[in-house]
């Protein structure tokens, strides 16, 4: 007797990745123009609590740091080169900040110097002081209309 | 005369492709964790500092471009894009409004280093009258040729 035999094929099962490649790149070119290398870092400061008190102002109990148009400063009065201010600037808070660690810093800034002028030294403010060094605990940033106001208190005419 | 054909056979040149698609899914996870959709595109050039700290994700934004393009003031909450705001007044208005929703939202002030000092005093005002408690001053990172 003949053996009939059944001359069936495997079918194979197979998927098509033929196209996969483009979907990849196309994604990869995707995420690539639309996203951004973003700069997430920078200083930060902490605006003080609402406090009804009026505190007690007294010119001489801070270190007044006045950054002027060009990036010179006034440091309590006495002029500093932009180009001395990396290499005075914190020996001479140091220096005060001995006599009385809790004096607060004021920076201010001329409306006329540039955001790069006041940042330049509020970096420098902001470093951490080497071994043995004192911490400048207070750094305020009074805005012009502050600035008005407590010359207003104090009867200061600008 | 018998004419030997010759059975050559066509090597056929082929690039190994198979490590291909790990590559390139390799690459997809990669822009897929770092994708970061920036809230505002305004082309700055930002103050350089050796201070730097993470700025939390998710703050609002308050952009000045430069001089040479007009220092305008922009604004995000950090969920959506920005928009220009003209006076210090709307920028009050704005960051009441965010601080209202979210006391401790934290604030971006992302400024030109040449903008007029003025223009980032009369934000700083703006924040401060709407009671935010924390600013963060975008910065680059300062290195020693700088």
């Amino acid at each position: 007797m003949g053996v009939f035999k059944n001359n069936k094929r495997e079918i194979e099962s197979e998927i098509f990745t033929g196209s996969m490649a483009d979907i990849s790149f196309l994604l990869i070119i995707y995420f690539m123009v639309t996203s951004v290398f973003s700069a997430t870092r920078g200083l930060d400061f902490a605006l003080p609590e609402d406090n009804n008190e009026t505190p007690e102002i007294k010119q001489e109990d801070s270190i007044d740091v006045f950054v002027q148009p060009g990036g010179d400063l006034q440091l309590d009065g006495n002029p500093m080169a932009r180009e001395q201010i990396a290499d005075k600037l914190l020996p001479y808070i140091e220096e005060t900040l001995r006599e009385n660690p809790k004096k607060p810093v004021i920076l201010r800034t001329d409306p006329d110097a540039t955001y790069g002028n006041m940042i330049y030294v509020f970096d420098i403010l902001r470093t951490p002081i080497e071994d043995g060094g004192i911490k400048i605990e207070t750094i305020s940033i009074p805005t012009q209309r502050e600035i008005s106001n407590i010359w207003t208190m104090l009867g200061v005419a600008q | 005369m018998a004419v030997i054909r010759g059975r050559e056979k066509k090597s056929g040149g082929e690039i190994f492709t198979a490590s291909m698609a790990d590559i390139v899914f390799l690459l997809i996870v990669f822009f897929v964790l770092t994708y970061n959709t920036e809230v505002d595109r305004t082309q700055v050039d930002l103050p350089e500092t050796w201070v730097r700290k993470n700025i939390p994700k998710k703050a609002a934004v308050i952009s000045i471009s430069s001089p040479d393009q007009g220092e305008v003031v922009r604004v995000s909450t950090g969920e959506e894009m920005s928009l220009p705001v003209s006076t210090d007044e709307e920028v009050i208005t704005f960051a009441s409004t965010v601080v209202a929703q979210d006391p401790a939202k934290e604030f971006i002030i992302k400024a030109d280093a040449d903008v007029h000092y003025q223009k980032v005093d009369a934000v700083l005002d703006a924040l401060k009258q709407s009671k935010v408690k924390v600013i963060f001053l975008l910065s680059d990172q300062k290195t020693v040729d700088g």
